[in-house]
């Protein structure tokens, strides 16, 4: 008790100022991401069946591995949840040296896909190590771009764009060219430019950025025909829906397929080996034919409800540091979850990519939801001020929890105190 | 605050702005997937049942063919599992593995890898790549696991009995149609009625479970069924048959034995014959050998036509057993002669034992003149039609369960040229053509009190596991087409003529307590051109067996044979002979009491 009551009043975590007190955190980023769990484990749960026969094994295999990867992701999420958010700067290095030999474990004792190696076996489990390297370079990015903000040089080239252009280049090379895994640079990507657009970046360079990537992409797509096939495939998937635009034609038909209200839990009949990766890359596509438009409603609205979360901790972050935390972790999901959903509905080309917390797989789902809890526990410090009212007012307000969160902070800036009356006003 | 942010952007600002491309992003997805969910909604259902929804035949076991031998019930055709190997291209994740694979498990099923290559790469979901294989071959492939190769299980008839009674039983083609035989004539009770299943399957075709629109209708399993035959008579038949021919030195003939007191055929063969297990080896030109001649291809009968000129004179009462009558050893009608053969020519007064023992064609003409009151007119004429085809059933199908039974012709008695000479003609077997089946089946009548039966093939059918046993009764097709007392008189004149001559067929001694009758056929062998050929024959021999209780009927014949001599007597004849003798001493013929 004692203790507990001390650390309430600190406003120093680890030796750090997060210039905020602790108080109560989101829940309803924990109660979201929950819920999507859950859709994820009960469409894992009903096409189980077909899963396990076209793999010949048990019929209980992918549920129980679903069930475990959960429990860890839920074991990871109180952990980053109750670690207070600025033990993991401290830890940067040593994660910079983990993530690279992870990269490299994977490039030399890998196994993966067609010609790539993009995960290695630990146990039973596979692990994929670009999860890990999205979680690095938010960690390193939003440490690193914090302290050039405060030195007053995010648009210094040599110090601040130099540095970020050649990570952008190394992991573009490990995961695009060695892993072949532009889904996966997609996102990494779009973590750097969220991160540097929030950051403050001029638009001047982030013209520059978002035109040297549309180069980068096409030159990725260029030097590869597979690539290429994907882009044709994606452009008119009907006029190949035997070879390369087979995945994109069978997702169409099990999204279409499900009509307004969904064929029903136990009727998905593409689950059943004519949508390849059912359980991983194409699950919305299953999930859209079990439930239809109005489940699609509700999944993209959870989604939806979860970076309006999010958001609303990027504007009452209590420092730059964690807002660009935040920020990179709601690029990770946004991107992801867009990437996913639109490449299975015939709006982006791509595949090979996880829908956050709902695609079967462990490594992602652990990842994703540690993500969430290293947000869940920024939301214990997020601070109040004049502006982020019209935006809570808008969208999100609940006057209870702001007036909570409020207290901490006036208490600490002494800073004028807003009545509710102003609030309503 | 903390942080200075009065020179720099605004953080919050910029995030709203990702936020709003964030929610447009979202609309923009909810869009796309109203279109495709609710408006293209009908589009995407015919699509994914198209993929998804496929219709099976669920396939009806065919019923079995047993037989008798002796007192027991034995099979003759039964069914066994063969295996289709075929791809789908879609599911083959490695071609070269997949075949190198195949090749080294089943090196038998003796195909180029290039082939195999090349199948993998058809554009189709269902490839047939070997077909028929064992259910070894078929087990160490599924050990295989090999993904987009699988096999699909069908039935094929096997026979115990080898090539026993193989034109008798026919054979079902690949289309699971009987072909020839049995396996043609009862194809609708041997398959019975598939049921089908139409149901939304996984991606390879396995149905997924219930499913409001899966409809399942259980197939009718085939019916059972019981020959007349019994194997141990057809395989003594069959033997006899071939050294028979071997004898008469000729390839072609055929033999049956008719119970005559019931129509049930107890063997029933000819040569050429084939293996039913292997009839995809018959080449074409050799197609014939699938074609049971007995029932299906018809000749001039010949001599043997004499004893039904006989009944039917005896019948209609224009002569009776003792007639004796002048005969000039030839008549002239419309221009033509008929003669006899060199043996028995001479003229002078006849009895009707002679006309058959002789084989006298101007006796048989004289019994046609007699049915006109003297006569060949239209009334002998029309009085012997409608003995031929109204009475023997010559000119249309006797109904045996065979495929391809044949009717044979007889002239009509009012329309055409030359009808008197045509008529002498069929009083002794020619210028009509009868199949020797119905022949057995009318001589059956007229030796057994006149009664035609059915001849038959089939002595019961039962259920698809030989249960609800159905037993065929003998059907009386027509009661006393004679008379009784012409059906003995018939009867006494060929156990006359065959007491007489059988020494020409072989046979050393006549058997105490059986009665043994039958007449020789000779008929020169028709031109396809035209006219008959001058040094070829066909020798038929039908005759009758009779013990305490049974009586059978035995008609044989032999295609142009080289043997010298009467064809009918030196070829068919001990073929008939040897038959005989096998139902007494080897199938329970209990002798008359003395």
């Amino acid at each position: 008790m004692k203790n507990k009551r001390i650390r309430r009043t600190r406003s120093t975590v680890f030796g750090q100022d997060v210039g905020s007190r602790r108080h109560r955190p989101d829940y309803a980023l924990g109660i979201i991401s929950l819920i999507l769990l859950s859709v994820g484990l009960v469409v894992v749960y009903a096409m189980s069946p077909g899963l396990s026969t076209l793999a010949q094994v048990e019929d209980t295999h992918f549920i129980y591995r679903q069930m475990l990867a959960i429990g860890l992701a839920l074991v990871a999420f109180i952990i980053f949840a109750r670690l207070p958010f600025t033990f993991w700067r401290t830890l940067t290095r040593p994660l910079i040296v983990v993530t690279l030999v992870a990269l490299l474990a994977t490039q030399f004792i890998g196994s993966g896909g067609a010609n790539a190696s993009r995960w290695v076996q630990i146990g039973g489990l596979s692990f994929q190590s670009v999860e890990l390297l999205k979680f690095t370079l938010i960690i390193w990015l939003s440490g690193f771009l914090a302290m050039r903000q405060r030195n007053q040089e995010l648009n210094d080239i040599q110090k601040t764009l130099k540095p970020i252009a050649i990570v952008l280049l190394v992991t573009g090379f490990v995961v695009a060219v060695l892993q072949s895994d532009l889904g996966s640079m997609g996102v990494v990507a779009a973590i750097i430019v969220a991160m540097l657009f929030v950051a403050g970046l001029s638009f001047r360079w982030m013209a520059v950025g978002l035109a040297s990537v549309l180069i980068g992409g096409l030159v990725l797509i260029a030097s590869s025909p597979y690539r290429q096939e994907r882009v044709a495939t994606f452009l008119n998937p009907q006029s190949d829906c035997l070879e390369e635009g087979y995945q994109a034609c069978q997702a169409l038909i099990a999204v279409g397929s499900g009509g307004l209200f969904g064929k029903g839990i136990d009727r998905s009949a593409q689950a059943y080996g004519y949508l390849p990766e059912a359980a991983n890359d194409s699950i919305f596509a299953v999930l859209a034919e079990m439930f239809g438009f109005l489940g699609v409603v509700a999944v993209v609205g959870l989604f939806i409800a979860l970076f309006t979360r999010m958001v609303r901790i990027i504007e009452r972050a209590p420092n730059n540091e964690s807002r660009l935390i935040v920020v990179g972790v709601l690029a990770w999901l946004s991107t992801q979850a867009f990437i996913n959903i639109m490449a299975m509905v015939g709006l982006f080309p791509l595949k090979g990519i996880t829908l956050p917390f709902i695609s079967y797989g462990g490594t992602s789902l652990i990842f994703v939801t540690a993500a969430v809890g290293l947000v869940f526990n920024i939301s214990r410090y997020t601070t109040y001020s004049v502006h982020d009212d019209m935006l809570s007012k808008r969208f999100l307000g609940k006057r209870k929890e702001r007036r909570r969160e409020d207290s901490t902070q006036r208490r600490r800036y002494g800073r004028t105190h807003y009545s509710h009356s102003l609030h309503r006003s | 605050m903390y942080e200075d942010n009065t020179n720099q952007t605004n953080p919050i600002a910029r995030t709203r702005l990702w936020y709003v491309f964030l929610l447009l992003l979202s609309c923009l997805v909810l869009v796309r997937v109203f279109y495709l969910q609710v408006i293209q909604h009908d589009y995407y259902t015919s699509a994914a049942r198209s993929g998804q929804f496929k219709e099976y035949e669920i396939p009806a076991s065919r019923g079995i063919i047993e037989a008798h031998d002796g007192g027991r019930v034995v099979p003759i055709v039964l069914n066994e599992p063969k295996y289709t190997l075929f791809f789908d291209p879609l599911h083959i994740e490695d071609y070269q593995t997949t075949a190198d694979t195949i090749l080294a498990a089943v090196p038998s099923i003796a195909i180029d890898r290039a082939d195999l290559l090349s199948m993998m790469q058809q554009d189709s979901r269902y490839v047939i790549v070997a077909k028929k294989l064992s259910e070894e071959k078929a087990e160490e492939l599924t050990a295989l696991e090999l993904r987009g190769v699988g096999l699909r299980e069908e039935s094929q008839r096997a026979y115990p009995q080898g090539d026993l009674a193989a034109q008798v039983l026919g054979f079902v083609n690949d289309e699971d149609q009987g072909v020839y035989g049995v396996e043609q004539a009862l194809n609708d009770a041997l398959r019975g009625v598939p049921g089908e299943l139409r149901a939304v399957t996984d991606a390879r075709g396995v149905p997924l479970a219930a499913n409001p629109e899966n409809i399942s209708v259980e197939p009718k399993q085939g019916s059972r069924v019981l020959l007349t035959l019994d194997v141990g008579l057809q395989k003594q038949l069959e033997d006899i048959l071939e050294s028979g021919l071997e004898h008469a030195g000729s390839d072609t003939g055929g033999a049956l034995i008719i119970d005559a007191n019931t129509g049930a055929i107890k063997a029933m063969a000819n040569l050429p014959s084939y293996n039913p297990a292997r009839f995809t080896e018959v080449s074409q030109e050799e197609s014939h050998v699938f074609t049971n001649d007995l029932i299906a291809s018809p000749l001039e009968i010949g001599s043997i036509m004499k004893p039904f000129t006989m009944a039917a004179a005896l019948d209609s009462g224009v002569v009776d057993k003792n007639t004796t009558y002048y005969d000039p050893n030839q008549f002239t009608i419309d221009g033509a002669t008929i003669t006899n053969v060199a043996e028995s020519s001479g003229v002078g007064i006849r009895s009707m034992e002679d006309i058959l023992q002789l084989s006298l064609n101007t006796g048989a003409t004289w019994l046609l003149k007699q049915m006109g009151g003297g006569e060949i007119n239209e009334q002998a004429r029309t009085t012997w039609h409608s003995y031929m085809t109204e009475k023997y059933f010559f000119g249309s199908k006797t109904g045996i369960e065979q495929g391809y039974e044949a009717t044979g012709s007889v002239p009509s008695p009012v329309d055409g040229f030359g009808l008197n000479i045509q008529y002498a003609n069929t009083a002794f077997g020619q210028g009509m053509t009868a199949t020797p089946l119905q022949a057995a089946a009318a001589f059956a009548a007229i030796v057994n009190g006149g009664t035609y039966y059915q001849p038959r093939l089939v002595d019961a059918v039962s259920d698809n596991s030989g249960g609800n046993t159905q037993l065929i009764e003998p059907v009386v097709k027509k009661a006393n087409i004679i008379s009784p007392t012409a059906s003995r008189d018939t009867r006494d004149l060929l156990l006359n003529a065959f007491s007489i001559n059988y020494r020409t067929y072989g046979l050393d001694g006549l058997r105490e307590g059986y009665d043994i009758g039958g007449k020789t056929g000779t008929a020169q062998v028709p031109n396809p051109e035209g006219g008959y050929y001058d040094y070829r024959f066909n020798g038929t021999f039908i005759g009758f067996v009779e013990g305490l209780d049974k009586t059978y009927v035995i008609i044989a014949r032999v295609d142009d044979p080289s043997i010298g001599g009467y064809a009918g007597s030196t070829a068919a004849g001990p073929i008939f002979t040897q038959l005989a003798e096998v139902m007494i001493d080897s199938y329970g013929l209990q002798p008359k009491a003395q």
